[in-house]
Formats: structure tokens, sequence, C-alpha cells
């Protein structure tokens, strides 16, 4: 196995004549926590899908661990996917050991595990209880500690924020955090840029199933320039004519003073900005340097789609299948 | 495989080990014994039975009542029979022949009075019964003609004695007992005088608001039947006993069957119980494919709404999660029979030496011929074949209420033999046999009731050759259709079914 337990080469997956995800190719490095950006229905879950050879890409070539199906290296991969359920009988210890043993555990370690995972995140009082008993919030840990319970290398979670409130997004950033302190990588997917921010080494931003971009947080603020937020009685005109600037933008007219989103041509150089607006007379109550946010560079790069309605891809999955004949 | 039989067992263990499934093995012979015991307390408790005849010939009175005498007697020697049946110890095969059990008869009730009636067949059955069993009851009377004297007292006519009856047999008035409490009068018959044997002759008229319990109207029926025989007996010379010497003829008559060698070729209770089982597997068949099939059904949609599936997806392939819940709800259809099947094969052998009762006939032909085996294959076929479309079902519907759509022509082809299965079993190699057993969604049901007539040996196993080879390609499709629409969040449209079904893979 490489250092990068993930890898996709050229991938593209038809359902007849709708392509969700188009040509592409991106790699995982051992240990990372790689985010997979994109509006809904931008191609995420398939893509994450067909890593775990659930469903099977039309082109491409995907190496998981090694090996070219995840299907024989399944018992090294966690998977936490976007829709989750638990049998409603089923007692929450029951659960975790469950899918544990269907990951290779044996019966005996799964049960220790389970209890052990239940007591750790504080929910050993409902080992017992049954999952239609349980809260929603308790039911996703309970979920989450059932991906986790075999000890997987690779974790791949599929929009793991959604639905838990602030506290336990909280708990699930610090498990993921420790997770990849003990050496796992771990790919989420999701559309709320703040837990990317916070956690990922690289993500990729994916919208109508091609790959938008992928690096960094660092390298995309640099691949967008430098961006300052000014106060000044001047106007938007005085701005414009001082070199290295690229674009103005009034964000708020206070009538006497405004404010404007200075954005700087790439490689143009803030503090040579401010001297030359002082040279050129202009009075600034504020100068403010910022790099672009990845909400920014989200919207930017998703663009439209990022607004489009969920479950395209859904819709798409059944579209393709009468479109497939 | 490990996988598989960790799915199967889960399956298994949802359903087996469920409060309702629990409840159901527990009550079920718990209810069987408490409506063996009702129906015996019922029996017990039934209240005599009051009526009144208006004989106008004054005949036949005296033969009602003799006939009531004689059908007591009957029940009486029945109830003797069960009780040796369950209190003799080592059989009551053991006792001497008129207290053993057998057909109750005219013959043997003349017997058995004559080896000194139920005194000395408790005397018989003394050293024999088991420690702790209960004496010996005789069963209540069930009918008492009451007195008519003060009643009818005046009446001349059968238009007379009805105006007079009929408050007491709509209820509205109560009739006195010989032993003095009154009771509701259950009937009333009456016998105009010009009643007897021919076309000119006046019939007999039973009255009752009581349509439902027939024993006293087929009691009478009987009484005056006999009675008008009696007396042509007595028109031709002879005697009454010579009518009950002749009444009590039994003609001895015994079946044989042409495909066995002289000596085992008559026809015995194995052979009836060898002919019926299948039958009775036949129908078991049916309800259990079709119950487990409602499980698998409810199961695989509860993982699809339930999002379970996913997860399920993330660890096994689409192949082992479908073997596994198909292996785990066979299981669960084999459950229930095999529970009941060694449950009364231990209730009969502690109740009774299998001997050559019925059970022992039946547990003789199960498991001292390939029957079970036969039934175990083809159950298998049949749940295979099923179970497929079932699971198929669940995996396009999101809940029951998409799945009814598509259960109804399954339920039609479900059910739809078994209007013709009565027609098989009476002949197991006729054209309509012939016929379902060629058809291979039938051929599990057809074979398995032909089992015991042997049927050519080339149509059955063309026929089962021609059934597997269809559940091979069934499988092949519904496998596709389960794989492709069980992660679809919302359901095809039936119309887009066909064409998951000839797509590979997603």
């Amino acid at each position: 196995m490489t250092d990068h337990p993930v890898q996709l080469e050229n991938i593209t997956k038809r359902y007849g004549a709708f392509t969700a995800v188009k040509d592409l190719t991106f790699s995982v490095a051992k240990g990372e926590i790689y985010g997979f950006l994109g509006p809904n229905g931008a191609g995420k879950t398939t893509t994450l899908r067909m890593m775990l050879d659930i469903v099977r890409p039309s082109e491409g070539r995907i190496c998981v661990l090694g090996s070219n199906s995840a299907i024989s290296v399944r018992r090294r991969i966690g998977y936490l996917p976007e829709e989750r359920g638990l049998y409603r009988k089923m007692k929450a210890a029951q659960s975790i050991a469950y899918f544990a043993q269907l990951r290779g555990l044996s019966g005996r370690d799964a049960k220790k595990k389970a209890y052990a995972l239940l007591e750790e995140f504080g929910l050993e009082d409902f080992a017992r209880s049954k999952n239609e008993a349980l809260s929603k919030g308790m039911a996703q840990k309970v979920q989450l500690l059932a991906t986790i319970a075999h000890e997987p290398e690779l974790l791949i979670l599929d929009e793991p924020f959604s639905g838990l409130d602030p506290i336990n997004q909280q708990t699930l950033e610090k498990l993921i955090a420790d997770q990849r302190a003990s050496g796992r990588t771990i790919i989420f997917s999701t559309h709320v840029m703040q837990h990317a921010e916070r956690l990922c080494d690289r993500f990729l931003i994916i919208a109508e199933g091609e790959k938008r971009f992928e690096g960094t947080l660092s390298e995309a603020r640099a691949r967008y320039g430098q961006r300052l937020h000014v106060r000044s009685t001047a106007p938007a005109a005085a701005f414009e004519v001082l070199p290295g600037v690229e674009a103005v933008r009034l964000e708020r007219n206070g009538g006497e003073e405004s404010d404007y989103r200075i954005e700087l041509a790439d490689g143009a150089d803030p503090q040579d900005f401010l001297r030359q607006a002082v040279a050129a007379g202009i009075v600034l109550t504020r100068f403010e340097q910022a790099g672009a946010t990845l909400h920014d560079i989200f919207v930017d790069l998703a663009g439209d789609e990022a607004s489009a309605p969920a479950h395209d891809q859904e819709r798409a999955f059944a579209r393709g299948a009468e479109a497939a004949e | 495989m490990k996988q598989v039989l960790l799915i199967a067992l889960r399956e298994y263990k949802q359903y087996v080990l469920s409060r309702g499934f629990l409840i159901f093995l527990l009550m079920f012979p718990v209810s069987l014994v408490a409506v063996t015991a009702a129906m015996g307390l019922v029996e017990r408790n039934k209240p005599v039975r009051a009526f009144v005849v208006y004989d106008e010939t004054g005949q036949y009175a005296d033969d009602i009542d003799r006939e009531i005498e004689r059908r007591y007697r009957f029940g009486a020697i029945r109830a003797w029979d069960d009780y040796v049946g369950a209190a003799v110890a080592d059989g009551a095969e053991a006792l001497p022949e008129p207290f053993a059990p057998a057909q109750v008869n005219d013959a043997r009730l003349k017997a058995f009075e004559a080896a000194g009636g139920f005194e000395a067949a408790r005397q018989a059955a003394a050293p024999l019964l088991r420690e702790g069993a209960p004496d010996f009851e005789l069963p209540r009377q069930q009918f008492e003609r009451v007195k008519t004297d003060a009643l009818l007292q005046g009446v001349t006519s059968l238009e007379d004695a009805e105006e007079v009856l009929r408050p007491y047999l709509l209820g509205e008035r109560d009739v006195m007992r010989a032993e003095g409490a009154t009771t509701p009068l259950f009937a009333a018959v009456m016998v105009p005088r010009d009643f007897g044997e021919g076309d000119e002759a006046a019939a007999a008229q039973y009255w009752s608001r009581n349509l439902t319990d027939n024993a006293l109207e087929d009691l009478v029926g009987n009484a005056l039947t006999s009675a008008l025989k009696r007396q042509a007996i007595a028109d031709m010379g002879l005697s009454e006993e010579a009518l009950d010497d002749v009444a009590a003829i039994s003609a001895p008559f015994n079946s044989y069957r042409p495909d066995r060698a002289a000596e085992d070729a008559q026809l015995s209770l194995k052979d009836r119980v060898e002919t019926g089982l299948p039958a009775a597997l036949t129908y078991m068949l049916l309800v259990i494919i079709f119950g487990v099939g409602n499980l698998l059904l409810t199961n695989t949609i509860e993982e699809r709404s339930n999002k379970i599936v996913e997860i399920l997806l993330s660890s096994v392939t689409a192949e082992q999660l479908m073997m596994g819940k198909l292996i785990g709800i066979a299981a669960v259809g084999l459950t229930m029979p095999a529970i009941f099947l060694f449950g009364g094969l231990a209730a009969s052998a502690t109740i009774s030496s299998a001997g050559d009762s019925f059970m022992g006939a039946a547990i003789g032909t199960l498991f001292g011929s390939p029957l079970l085996l036969i039934y175990l294959f083809y159950f298998f076929c049949a749940y295979a074949i099923f179970a497929m479309i079932f699971l198929a079902i669940g995996a396009v519907s999101n809940s029951l209420q998409d799945a009814q759509s598509y259960m109804g022509p399954v339920m039609i082809l479900v059910f739809a033999p078994l209007p013709f299965m009565i027609m098989v079993f009476q002949n197991p190699n006729g054209f309509i046999a012939t016929l379902l057993t060629w058809i291979p969604i039938y051929t599990p049901y057809a074979v398995m009731m032909r089992a015991a007539a042997d049927p050519p040996l080339w149509e059955v196993l063309g026929a089962t050759a021609l059934m597997l080879a269809f559940a091979a390609l069934l499988a092949r499709f519904m496998g596709r259709i389960f794989r492709n629409a069980i992660l679809q969040a919302s359901p095809p449209k039936a119309r887009e079914v066909w064409r998951l079904a000839r797509r590979e893979g997603v």
C-alpha cells in the first residue's frame, strides 16, 4: 500500500444519460482529514459509495487501502452514511456489537468494545435501551460508535454533522480529531464550511459531479488573492485607480463614511495599497486585511449549484435507470 | 460466509425471540388445552334440553325415549373410551374387549352391557389406571321429555297444541322438569293422527327456535324412522329383537391396494395417513410461504425506510445481505412447524402409546418415509421462488402502502393453486395435477400433494429441473431489482422495475 489509502483516477459515473460524477481524480494521504465539500446533489455520496464499491464506477480506477475493491478490505473501513438508521427493536450495545461483528470482530470482542465505547461517550446507562427509545442525538452517537467500534484504518463519514446539536457537533469534532491523532485516515463530506475549515488538512470541492478544487485552505486562499476591508469618506472610484486593485465592492453605504471590500490582484502587497491610498489623500478610518473564507471559496466554486435543491443525485439515479434503456 | 450467518442469525432472533412470537408459542398449546377444557366444560354443563311430545297416535313417545336412552349409552361408552385412553398407563388396548376403546355401535353396546356395564368396566380398568387417575364419571343426560299432562290438558288438535306451546317455545314461559325445576322449552314434537309410512301419511312436526343445534331434531327423526321400521317388521311377522339384531349387523369390509403384495395389500390407518399427510403438509407449506414472505417484505421495507441498508452494504455485499435474510427467515418459517411437530410428538408420547393410533401412524409416516425430506426440499424450492419476489417488492417499497400495489398480483399467484389442490388430492395423476406440476411456481405444491400417489418419476424429475432453472432465473432478476433499488431514496415506479431487473448492477 502506498502512503495514499484512497486513490481515485478519472472516475466517471453515469446513470443512463445523466452523468453524476465526471472524470474525478484525487487521492487522500495516510493520516489526514480530507474534506469532501459540495452542494447537495454534487456527487459526494455517489463518490463515497463508489469508494466503498457499493456503486460501481462507469469509468476510471479506484484503489482503497491497496485494493481495487473496497469489498476485500471492508473490515478496515468504517462508513457512516448520510442517511442513517438503526434497527428500532435492537438495543444500543447490541447494535454497535452487531455492526462491529459484521466488520470482522469476534462476538465477545464486539460486545466488550460496544460497552467500552458507550461508557467512553457517556451512554453506558442506555446500553440496554432499545434504539427506538433513544433521542435522535443519542441514536446518531450510537451509529457513529458502530462505525468506529472495529477500529478501522480508514473512516468515511458522509455528512456526519447533519442533524446534530452544537454540543454533539463539538463532541463529533473531537472524536474525528482523536481518530486522526491515533493514525486513522478520515474522509468526510459536508456542506457546512466551518467544520471543514476547523478540521480538514485538505479538501476537495465538487459541483455538478466535477472537481472544482483540491488542496489546503492556504492554497485556496492564495488562489483567491488578498482581500481588504476599509472604511472611508472617499468614493469607490478613488480606490479603483490605485495600482494592484482588482475590484472594489461597496459593502455598506453609511452616508458620510462607507465600507468597501477591496480585492487585490495576485501578488499585490496590502502595505503598498495603504501607502498609495495615503499618498492619494484618502482618509481611512478602518483598514483590515482578510483572506477568502472557505465559505467564499465554496460559493464561488460551486456557484449556483450551491443553492440547488437537495437529492438531485437521487432523482438522477432513478432517472438514470430509465435513461439507461 | 460468517457475515451471511450473522445476518441470518439476527433476522432469526429478531422474530423468534420477539415477545409476540414467544407469546404465540406459549399461547398456542395453552389455548389448545384451554379450548379442549372449555369444550369439555361446556359439554358437561350443557343445560338439559327439555322438549315435549304431542302425539295424537299415542304410540311414538316411548320410541323417542328409547332413542334418547340409546344415544346416551353410546355417548357414555365414547366417554369411557376417552377416559381409559388417558387414564390407563400402558395402553387402553390391554383392557378386555368390550371395555377397550373401539368403534361404538349397537353390537358393542350390547356386548358392553352383557359384560356388566360400567361397574364391570371400572373393575377391569382399576389395576391398569395411572397413579392419581380420576374416577370415571358418567356424562349427563342431554335431553328430557317433559310430561305434557298438565300443559296440554284439554288440547284436542295439533293447531291447539301449537297455540298452547308457542309462548313456551318463544321463551315467554318455562316448563317444569321431572325434578321440579323450571326450564325453557327447547323443542316440541307433534305427531299427527295419520302419521305413518307412505305418501298418503302426514308428517311429524318438529318445532324449535334453535336452528343450529339439530341433535334433538336428528334424534327424533331417527326414533320415528326406527318406530316405523319396527311396525313394518311386525307387519311382516318378525319380532322387534329381530330388527335390532339386523340393525346391529355390520358388513365386514376391507380395502386393498393393488400396488402391494397380497399380505401387505390391506389398507390400514397408516396408509390413510400416508395419503392425507402430504396434503396437510402442502397446505401448511402455502401458509408458511405466505407468512414468511410477509416477514421478509416488512423486514426489507424497515431496513430500506430506516436507512439501515447502506450501513449493511458497507459491511457486506448485496448478495450476502440477501442470502443472510433468506436463510434467517427460512429458519423462522421452519421453526414454528418444527416446534409444533416435536411438541406434538412429545405430547403424544406422554398421553398415549404410539401403537396403531393416528399419531403413531403420522409419526411413522413422517419419519419412516422420505416424506419429510421431500417436504424440506420443496419447502426450500417454494420458499426460494416466493421469497425472492417478496424481497424484491420490499426493495422497491418505502412503506407497506407502496408494497400493496405489487402484493395483489403476488397474492393471486401464491394462492391460485388453492382451489385446484382438492382436485390434485382426489386425482393425483390426473390432468390438473400434471398441469400444476409443470408450472414452476406450483411444482413444489403439486409434487408434495402427489407424493403418496407415485407420480411418474420422469415427470417429477423434469418438472423439478424446470422449477430449479426457473428459480435460478428468477433469483437473478429479483436479485438485480434488490441490488438496484435498495439504495434509491425514492422507490422506483412500477414501470421502472422491469428496467431495474435487466440492469446488471448499480
